[in-house]
């Protein structure tokens, strides 16, 4: 058996496929390309793979990693044009590591950039003033429930990219993965309720990477 | 980049991906190269649509046409629809996006008949006219095909025509009529109703009028033109196994009722079965060879990358070659490591051998459908199993290590007394007499049986045609006596809902006077009937009443010469012969199966399959 960490990524197309629908769709990928997987041991044997970080419904990204063991012994090249060209469009690998152990390691995955698209009305959102809180505290949803949390420690970068009198672009830097998971749709929240008036009408969010010690694996 | 209202919405409802499209194998071509576009309507949800083996063979056909792209149209969840109102979405095409109001031919897969209300909820959402009356030049074409049409009377005049028998030669014949028309300019749709109502298989609601009788009755259905046919004839693929089937399969991104590669082993059945109306609808039997359906499965399961491949056909057990079909893919799933799920099989020795093998089988439970308690009531539906027969089965169940059956039954059966409701209690406890009597060290743990009631519903071209349907007190007090006298805590006891099972059977047998009801009942908010969660049984019976219907009319006995509401069509059964059948089962005979002797019922007239063997 031979592990692999493929780095794909998934547009508009294919947004709205959720996790356990892309495990499946990526199984079938896989047989479709004629790639043998390896299977687990015991009473109902499935294909060794682990999906980092899993996406939310509706968000596109070009930074997704899945960690994937294979029967045989491929190359890197084979498997990238088999699998893109299985791939249901929408969907593309844009790089094949083999790896051995520890290295790439998904646990060590900390932090996210989001491009987030969206649409205002009300009172202007100024980007200064909303950074300048000491905590933004807002209900955020956890294992355990909904509480109010403090998201400011979390929120690395945010930088607002462009801006019209409706639209408005941000990108920015959060903490993620399993210590920390902070999603962009809670930073809006918060600009909601930290700018008087300011409302957002609609966003569409955008995973630009994912990072382990602000370094991407592949 | 511009987001659209339809993007908004899709990030608002339950399982976008069914509004999607861009599944693998769906066919995207480029519009303005083509000169007609298809949609193909499933009156249900995706999930369902989606498993509809017909869908699969139409659309890939139509799409092998240059001059033509087929896309996909279901209804949607009412989550979905809820917004497309309030949003003002009209139905759209999972394909292009594009709203299916500017489309050339919509065509409705009619297969069951709670599925009426979504056909003109669809076209209501789609901002069509209903009724084909209601419609010029400028609407698309609103057409409808599947077993329901050989009574779709009940809707009948919102189609401008329906394709009866089988599609996939029809469906382009019909394509090739209306490019012509099209391309002379569509001056009246007459013309081209006219030039396709010569086709076998074609029949244009309009071209016919019906009158009734004083006492409710129909008196006379009469063609008003000279192109319609006096009776209409289903077509059939004479050479099934030649008949185009496709070798690619669109694979959805979430989950579908069959979510697996359908190979479809033949069409038709010999048992004839007197309440089934597949059983005759399908006939004669046509089988397609094993080695051509190896291959097939082979390139389904090589584009699609599916790892579960089942056998369609009603039952498979009768396919001549099962054992070289089933060795031939057992090589196949093995090689690709693939699951076989096997159809309910006759239980013998060989299929026992097969489930062993095929371990999806051993989790799931195994289903036999004696369909009813008593041998008498057996015969009488001809259904030509005994309880010898199944008694032994399932003990070879039971010490092959299965533990969990079901049993299927139907009550409110022609001539059904209460010991023959009885017999079910009392056949269901003699299974699990089965298990008892092996030694406990010999049976596997935690027996279950599962006995399920469904009300029986006389369908037409069946010889129970003319039978009385069970009022709903009377399912309910036979459902009463099952609960009463199964007994025992390893036998589960379900019944079917006999609100859905009323008016299905109103509309199976319905005439086109029940369209206003209808009409009224989708106004008031009936779609999805065949959900529970949705099903709005109260509002239709509303509906019923303020269109001074009587639903319960529609259940009554009919004599043999009252004249039916689908007399002017014609499955290729002869009504002679569902007589004779009739009058057989009234003394409880049986008729063997096509194989064993031919029973005369008119499907010669095809000149194909089981009848030439």
């Amino acid at each position: 058996m031979s592990n692999y960490v493929l780095k794909y990524s998934r547009d508009d197309r294919v947004k709205y496929i959720s996790h356990l629908d892309f495990i499946r769709t990526f199984h079938r990928t896989v047989r479709r390309a004629g790639l043998l997987m390896s299977f687990s041991q015991g009473f109902n044997p499935h294909p060794v793979m682990t999906i980092a970080m899993p996406l939310s419904v509706g968000v596109t990204s070009s930074s997704e990693y899945i960690k994937i063991g294979f029967a045989e012994d491929y190359s890197e090249t084979e498997i990238m044009e088999k699998l893109n060209n299985a791939f249901p469009v929408g969907f593309k690998i844009l790089a094949v590591k083999k790896t051995e152990g520890k290295e790439l390691d998904f646990a060590k995955l900390d932090r996210a950039i989001y491009d987030v698209e969206l649409e205002w009305s009300g009172n202007d959102f100024n980007a200064e003033k909303f950074l300048e809180n000491k905590s933004l505290l807002v209900m955020k949803k956890s294992k355990s429930g909904e509480k109010e949390a403090d998201i400011r420690p979390y929120i690395h970068s945010f930088e607002v990219t462009s801006q019209s009198e409706d639209k408005m672009t941000i990108t920015m830097c959060l903490s993620a993965g399993n210590n920390y998971n902070l999603k962009p749709d809670t930073v809006i929240s918060a600009m909601e309720k930290y700018t008087d008036g300011f409302k957002v009408d609609f966003f569409a969010t955008h995973r630009a990477k994912i990072l382990a010690g602000n370094k991407e694996l592949l | 980049m511009a987001y659209t209202k339809r993007d908004k919405i899709l990030m608002r409802v339950q399982k976008p991906t069914r509004y999607t499209g861009g599944e693998l194998n769906s066919v995207m071509k480029d519009k303005n190269a083509v000169d007609c576009r298809w949609g193909f309507c499933f009156p249900d949800t995706y999930e369902i649509g989606m498993s509809h083996l017909g869908m699969k063979i139409l659309y890939h056909g139509l799409n092998k046409r240059s001059d033509t792209w087929c896309e996909r149209v279901f209804a949607p969840w009412v989550d979905m629809e809820a917004e497309m109102r309030k949003e003002d979405i009209r139905l759209f095409a999972l394909e292009s996006g594009d709203e299916v109001k500017d489309f050339d031919i919509l065509g409705f897969s009619l297969s069951y008949e709670l599925a009426y209300s979504n056909v003109i909820n669809m076209l209501d959402l789609a901002g069509i006219p209903i009724l084909a009356k209601d419609r010029t030049e400028s609407d698309p074409i609103i057409c409808a095909g599947g077993l329901c049409t050989y009574n779709a009377e009940p809707i009948a005049e919102v189609f401008d025509f329906m394709m009866l028998g089988e599609g996939e030669e029809i469906i382009s014949l019909v394509t090739d009529e209306y490019i012509k028309w099209k391309k002379s300019g569509k001056k009246n749709k007459q013309d081209y109703l006219k030039e396709i109502a010569k086709l076998e298989g074609i029949y244009v609601p309009s071209f016919y009028d019906v009158s009734y009788n004083a006492d409710g009755t129909v008196m006379a259905i009469t063609p008003n033109t000279e192109e319609a046919k006096p009776v209409v004839k289903k077509r059939i693929m004479a050479d099934f196994d030649s008949a185009y089937t496709p070798e690619e399969v669109i694979v959805p991104f979430g989950e579908v009722v069959h979510d697996r590669v359908m190979l479809e082993v033949f069409r038709g059945c010999i048992r004839g079965c007197r309440f089934c109306e597949a059983g005759y609808a399908y006939r004669p039997v046509r089988e397609r060879k094993a080695d051509h359906l190896i291959d097939i499965a082979d390139k389904l399961l090589s584009c699609s990358g599916y790892d579960e491949i089942s056998l369609s056909s009603l039952s498979t057990s009768d396919y001549t070659e099962l054992k070289e079909l089933t060795d031939g893919l057992l090589t196949l799933t093995e090689e690709k490591k693939i699951g076989l799920s096997l159809p309910s099989l006759r239980i013998d020795n060989f299929s026992l051998e097969l489930m062993k093998k095929v371990q999806k089988v051993r989790k799931s439970g195994i289903t036999f459908a004696p369909e009813a308690g008593t041998q008498r009531m057996r015969d009488v539906i001809n259904k030509n199993i005994t309880e010898d027969n199944i008694l032994k089965s399932t003990r070879m169940l039971f010490e092959g290590g299965w533990t969990n059956v079901k049993l299927y039954f139907m009550i409110g059966l022609p001539t059904e007394t209460d010991a023959d409701v009885e017999g079910i209690a009392d056949l269901s406890q003699k299974v699990l007499d089965e298990y008892f009597a092996i030694p406990k060290e010999e049976r596997a743990k935690n027996i279950n049986i599962t006995t399920s009631t469904s009300s029986f519903i006389p369908k037409p071209f069946t010889p129970f045609q003319w039978a009385k349907q069970d009022s709903r007190e009377e399912i309910v007090r036979k459902q009463d006596i099952l609960k009463a006298t199964i007994k025992n805590r390893k036998i589960k006891y379900n019944w079917h809902d006999n609100r859905a099972s009323y008016l299905e059977g109103v509309f199976a047998r319905g005439d086109r006077r029940l369209l206003p009801a209808v009409l009224e009942a989708v106004k008031m908010g009936c779609k999805l009937d065949g959900w529970d969660e949705e099903f709005k049984f109260d509002k239709w019976m509303q509906a019923f009443e303020r269109c001074g219907i009587d639903p319960d009319w529609y259940l009554r006995e009919r004599s043999y010469d009252e004249i039916l509401p689908w007399d002017h069509l014609d499955l290729g059964v002869t009504k002679e012969f569902f007589m004779r059948e009739n009058e057989k089962a009234k003394r409880g005979e049986t008729t063997p199966n096509c194989r064993e002797k031919c029973a005369g019922c008119g499907a010669t007239s095809f000149k194909a399959g089981v009848c030439y063997e």
